[in-house]
């Protein structure tokens, strides 16, 4: 599972604004940080179930599923990461 | 330190289309149409026969995955491709009409509350097409969308991107039914739907255009610099955002690819797509441009 968070990160840092000098963690706020918006997300959704191969059911989802990496990890793909454990 | 400006006032700057406002309320009225009678909807229509999407325009056109499929097989997908398009226009039109309903009536935007009335009604109406083929016919494609408040509190900030948004997504949609409603090999019902969405959707894309440049020539010399690069920023992610809602992987799935989500990421990249992008959203591209709303293209897009 681990290659899909790299993804993930991959993906987040690609598009990501103002990311911290450090880069990105997986514990940094995406959307409460500003890092990324609401009009991503469904580009996320599609990532995300690329590579879980299997669909999300969005009409479920706020903004508290997309708060981190870690958050994103656990909730869509199963992994759990540093900052999750 | 930022010098910041006053722009022209709201008032003013929506004065300045009046005449424009006018006329687009007025040809609303001459064209009213009852949706429950404009079209007789037939009992069953077949996917694998009649075309309902114009084969070029699919998001597979162009791609190894289309060349792979059978003429029965490019039927279907056409007519996959076209329950997205409607469905995308559904949810599109659900969220226009939330914030049009939410801005009728207000005190500074009260000059236009007649044209709004218009254009909620009519995008109502298109929905009433598109909902009524998808549900008897095909299916709904579900939207990706997350309902996540991150606008930030300014509503000037708000209002600029909700017209812009609406703009975008409205004129690339248009791109789809002024091909399509030309389009001689579409069963009658397709060119209809397509037809009627776009003769109402001309006046809603000269009044977005307006209202657009209006709320930009009253607010936009009072944002700094880091307010004006968000800006930009949300622009090239609606673009992003509008253009993936074509590439679906359900609409695969529906076709019987084995991978859908990888069907989608080959059509994303796939030279020919970005070229068909590139074509569509021009005239787009040109108008934020040219007002100085939008410098980098969304490279990934196109």
């Amino acid at each position: 599972m681990s290659s899909e968070v790299d993804e993930l990160r991959a993906w987040i840092t690609s598009r990501a604004r103002d990311l911290p000098p450090g880069g990105l963690t997986d514990d940094l706020p995406l959307l409460a940080g500003r890092h990324l918006t609401s009009l991503q997300i469904p580009e996320l959704i599609l990532l995300l179930e690329r590579l879980r191969r299997s669909p999300i059911d969005v009409e479920r989802l706020g903004a508290g599923d997309f708060q981190d990496v870690a958050t994103i990890a656990a909730r869509f793909l199963g992994a759990d990461t540093d900052a999750a454990r | 330190m930022t010098t910041r400006h006053p722009g022209t006032p709201l008032r003013d700057a929506v004065a300045a289309f009046s005449g424009t406002l006018g006329r687009l309320t007025d040809q609303s009225r001459e064209k009213y149409q009852n949706p429950y009678t404009a079209l007789t909807w037939p009992d069953s229509v077949n996917p694998e026969a009649d075309w309902f999407f114009s084969p070029e325009l699919t998001s597979l056109h162009g791609t190894g995955h289309e060349a792979a499929l059978d003429d029965r097989q490019r039927h279907r997908l056409a007519f996959h491709e076209a329950a997205n398009f409607f469905s995308l226009n559904i949810h599109g039109e659900k969220s226009l009409m939330e914030g049009l309903a939410s801005r009728l009536y207000r005190s500074d935007l009260m000059e236009i509350s007649d044209y709004l009335h218009h254009f909620l009604d009519e995008e109502n109406k298109h929905s009433v097409y598109f909902g009524g083929f998808c549900r008897r016919y095909a299916r709904l494609y579900r939207s990706r969308h997350v309902s996540v408040a991150d606008g930030g509190g300014d509503r000037a900030v708000a209002d600029f991107l909700f017209f812009a948004k609406a703009l975008l997504f409205e004129e690339h949609a248009d791109r789809y039914n002024i091909v399509q409603g030309r389009d001689e090999r579409l069963h009658g019902l397709a060119r209809f739907i397509n037809q009627a969405h776009h003769a109402d959707e001309s006046r809603h894309l000269a009044f977005n255009r307006a209202i657009v440049k209006a709320l930009w020539q009253a607010h936009s010399p009072a944002w700094d610099a880091g307010q004006r690069a968000d800006i930009a920023a949300r622009i090239g992610q609606f673009f992003a955002m509008t253009w993936r809602e074509y590439y679906n992987p359900d609409v695969y799935a529906d076709c019987g690819f084995a991978d859908p989500w990888q069907v989608a990421e080959d059509a994303w990249g796939h030279p020919a797509q970005r070229a068909r992008r590139r074509d569509f959203s021009a005239k787009c591209l040109r108008f934020f441009q040219s007002n100085d709303m939008l410098e980098e293209l969304p490279a990934d897009v196109f």
